[in-house]
């Protein structure tokens, strides 16, 4: 079974989300205090985190960052203000995901959660090469000159995604629904925050990227760098 | 010249100045006039005073002359005539020369003639209203005349006359000539003195004027310059107030005015702070039960099947009305973002070609259920245009969905026309229509065009209005035409890189298939 863990001071929509996830045959845990969390989470390791932005004891920004500190399990972040600020900075805290409140359908809830848990690129074998790393699709690893680089399942699907079709350009809508399960999503700052995130990871000067390359007004491409 | 009439009319020092040089110009015109014949008629009539007792002297000694040579020799006669006239024009200083004529009086037919004038003096020097008088009168007459030489040149003159009877020769008029040059010159120079003195006076009245004025119209000019600012925004501005009098009656009252408009906009700011920071929150903290609503709705909604009928078709207007508040909240929400300033734009690249055709899709559904369909035309297959793809999305549907709501079940056309510069989007539909007063309330906050229409699509009655700020926000224009019974065009003009202004309007706001 699936553990969810949902982190929402509101007692009734934590239990109304408890009830449409059970529907879907997933476990859940209730938390309902910022500084309750970690406890919780290492008691009790979750497959996903669901997790709002405003708690009483902790705020969720300072949880999520204390969660990626050492775990890269999904974060979806729950949001009642749709301004940017609050999602970029739940994103760059390192969620990968974000709903805002109301959310359109609890099917749609549910289906990002899917999304977040598959296994994606089931159909990539073997090992592919970008740049000077080498990703080991199955073991779920990026090395460079031997040595792992820690991604988030999410980090490491969109360099997966860029990396299987080297020279493809890809446009942030593209991005949104090979990796974010997305159609027809117009959000593409969730696109350039994790890029970001993960050139901050994989290159060597996330000023000048030479792995994860920007095509201005299109999207991103795979570098293709010597040294492979 | 016009530079001159532009000071005149916005200079309240030259203003004052001006009319204050020309009232004294005035005034010492006057008074140097005055002075001017005061002095010369005092001049003159000294001078005629001593003039007439110096002549009436010369003229009694010829007389007795003339009386001691009765009967002598016409030699000895003519002598005395030229002792007469050497000892008459002898007593003249350098200055203040005089001449002596004789001219011999009409009828006097003697054959003898003493008709002299001293110096070359012409002896047409002498009117002949003079001579006329002197001939009449027995005593001295005098009038002024001008002394003209025979050489040429002339200077004024007083000329003083007398009948004379010369033995042997009968009766002759005698005039004594006085030269008035020195008096003129005198004149003269007072004259000149008076200009001088009118002119320097003139200038120190302008200069005095000048100080004065600018007294007074220093402190207006500070406090013009600080309204100004003050109205520019700076509601910080005072004036400064030095002294006790008008000016600084002036200082104090707009002091306080500006003390009181800076209060009363800080007490409105902060009230529509207040205002709008409580719609941001009520609408969020609505969020929260919101979403435990639709959720519980559409589980209750999923299981419907499992009731009877007036349940069932309960939980589906549960679920169709919470949809409708989740439009109305957001709506809100982004209202009292426009109105609170704090909308921001996020511009990425775009196809806005694809963007419309996406939107036309999307609503594919809801023109059929309506017995329409949507076209779109493009001049060009793809149009880059950088801006915030949220809102021109936003924009496009509530245009699209107005349109679908008025089509009457005729077609919805939508071209897209690009320049270098612009972009426009015109949505055109043949359906009811919009008459003028619908025309300029179009675009207003929950403004219906005829309340008793049945609004199938529950929208908000904000959705034009938001459309209209989005557009404005990436300096855009959304503009809008009707006519009752011949459908309504939206034309939406962007500039293609949100930070620059339109241009120009690439689709005429009045569709070109229409003829009045």
């Amino acid at each position: 079974m699936t553990l969810v863990m949902v982190v929402d001071d509101d007692q009734d929509l934590a239990e109304m989300l408890g009830i449409v996830l059970t529907g879907a045959g997933i476990d859940v845990d209730l938390v309902s205090r910022g500084d309750e969390v970690m406890d919780v989470f290492h008691n009790n390791p979750p497959d996903l985190v669901l997790l709002d932005v405003m708690l009483p004891g902790l705020d969720g920004i300072e949880v999520c960052k204390l969660i990626r500190a050492e775990s890269m399990v999904p974060i979806v972040m729950l949001s009642a203000k749709g301004d940017t600020q609050d999602v970029v900075r739940g994103l760059e805290a390192g969620a990968d995901d974000y709903m805002v409140k109301p959310f359109r359908h609890p099917s749609e809830l549910i289906a990002r959660i899917r999304t977040r848990l598959r296994r994606t690129n089931a159909d990539v074998s073997g090992l592919l090469t970008i740049g000077d790393l080498a990703i080991d699709v199955q073991a779920h690893q990026v090395l460079r000159a031997g040595k792992q680089i820690q991604l988030t399942r999410l980090e490491f699907d969109l360099l997966v995604a860029l990396a299987k079709e080297p020279g493809r350009v890809f446009t942030r809508d593209a991005l949104l629904s090979e990796v974010w399960g997305y159609r027809h999503s117009t959000d593409t700052r969730l696109v350039n925050v994790h890029v970001q995130r993960l050139r901050s990871k994989i290159e060597h000067d996330a000023e000048h990227p030479e792995i994860v390359i920007t095509i201005r007004g299109v999207g991103y491409k795979a570098g293709v760098m010597g040294g492979s | 010249m016009n530079r001159i009439f532009w000071k005149i009319r916005n200079s309240l020092a030259f203003k004052v100045i001006l009319s204050t040089v020309i009232l004294s110009l005035g005034v010492v015109w006057i008074t140097g006039s005055a002075l001017n014949s005061r002095l010369s008629t005092g001049i003159k009539e000294v001078n005629l005073n001593s003039a007439v007792v110096e002549a009436r002297s010369t003229i009694f000694t010829a007389e007795y002359r003339f009386l001691l040579a009765q009967g002598e020799k016409d030699f000895v006669v003519q002598q005395v005539v030229d002792d007469v006239i050497a000892s008459a024009t002898t007593l003249t200083s350098n200055e203040n020369t005089r001449e002596v004529v004789f001219i011999r009086s009409p009828g006097n037919t003697r054959p003898i003639n003493y008709e002299i004038a001293s110096n070359l003096l012409d002896p047409k020097s002498i009117p002949s209203s003079l001579s006329e008088r002197v001939r009449k009168e027995t005593d001295l007459v005098w009038q002024y005349t001008d002394m003209r030489y025979v050489p040429g040149g002339k200077v004024p003159g007083l000329a003083i006359g007398q009948k004379v009877q010369i033995p042997n020769a009968g009766q002759y008029e005698m005039y004594i000539v006085f030269s008035l040059a020195n008096e003129k010159t005198t004149l003269d120079l007072i004259n000149s003195y008076l200009l001088i003195t009118g002119i320097i006076l003139l200038l120190l009245i302008a200069l005095i004027t000048w100080l004065v004025v600018r007294q007074v119209v220093k402190p207006v000019r500070e406090a013009a310059r600080i309204a100004t600012e003050f109205t520019a925004g700076d509601f910080r501005q005072r004036m400064k107030v030095e002294s006790q009098d008008e000016i600084s009656t002036l200082g104090h009252a707009f002091n306080e005015m500006a003390e009181s408009l800076e209060q009363q906009i800080a007490r409105l700011e902060n009230l529509s702070r207040v205002q709008q920071r409580f719609v941001s929150d009520v609408s969020h903290e609505l969020r929260t039960p919101l979403t435990t609503l639709r959720m519980a709705s559409e589980v209750i909604h999923s299981s419907k099947d499992s009731f009877d009928a007036t349940v069932s078709r309960s939980a589906e207007l549960l679920v169709a009305q919470l949809d409708r508040f989740e439009r109305l909240l957001e709506d809100l929400l982004e209202v009292s973002r426009f109105d609170a300033e704090v909308a921001v734009l996020e511009a990425v690249d775009f196809d806005m070609v694809q963007l419309v055709n996406r939107c036309a899709e999307d609503l594919a559904l809801v023109a059929k259920e309506r017995k329409t369909q949507i076209y779109v035309k493009s001049v060009e297959p793809v149009i880059m245009v950088k801006a915030d793809i949220r809102r021109v999305e936003r924009i496009l549907r509530n245009l699209l969905a107005n349109a679908i709501d008025h089509a009457e079940e005729i077609q919805i056309d939508v071209q897209i026309v690009a320049s270098e510069h612009d972009v426009a989007v015109g949505v055109r539909d043949y359906g009811v229509g919009l008459d003028e007063n619908a025309l300029t309330r179009v675009f207003d906050r929950f403004w219906r065009a005829d309340p008793s229409r049945a609004r199938t699509r529950g929208g908000t009655g904000l959705g034009l209005s938001i459309a209209l700020e989005d557009a404005r926000l990436h300096n855009g224009e959304l503009e809008a035409w009707g006519r009752p019974g011949r459908g309504a065009h939206f034309v939406l003009t962007l500039p293609r890189k949100t930070w620059e202004s339109i241009d120009r309007r690439l689709i005429p706001l009045q569709p070109e298939d229409y003829k009045a």
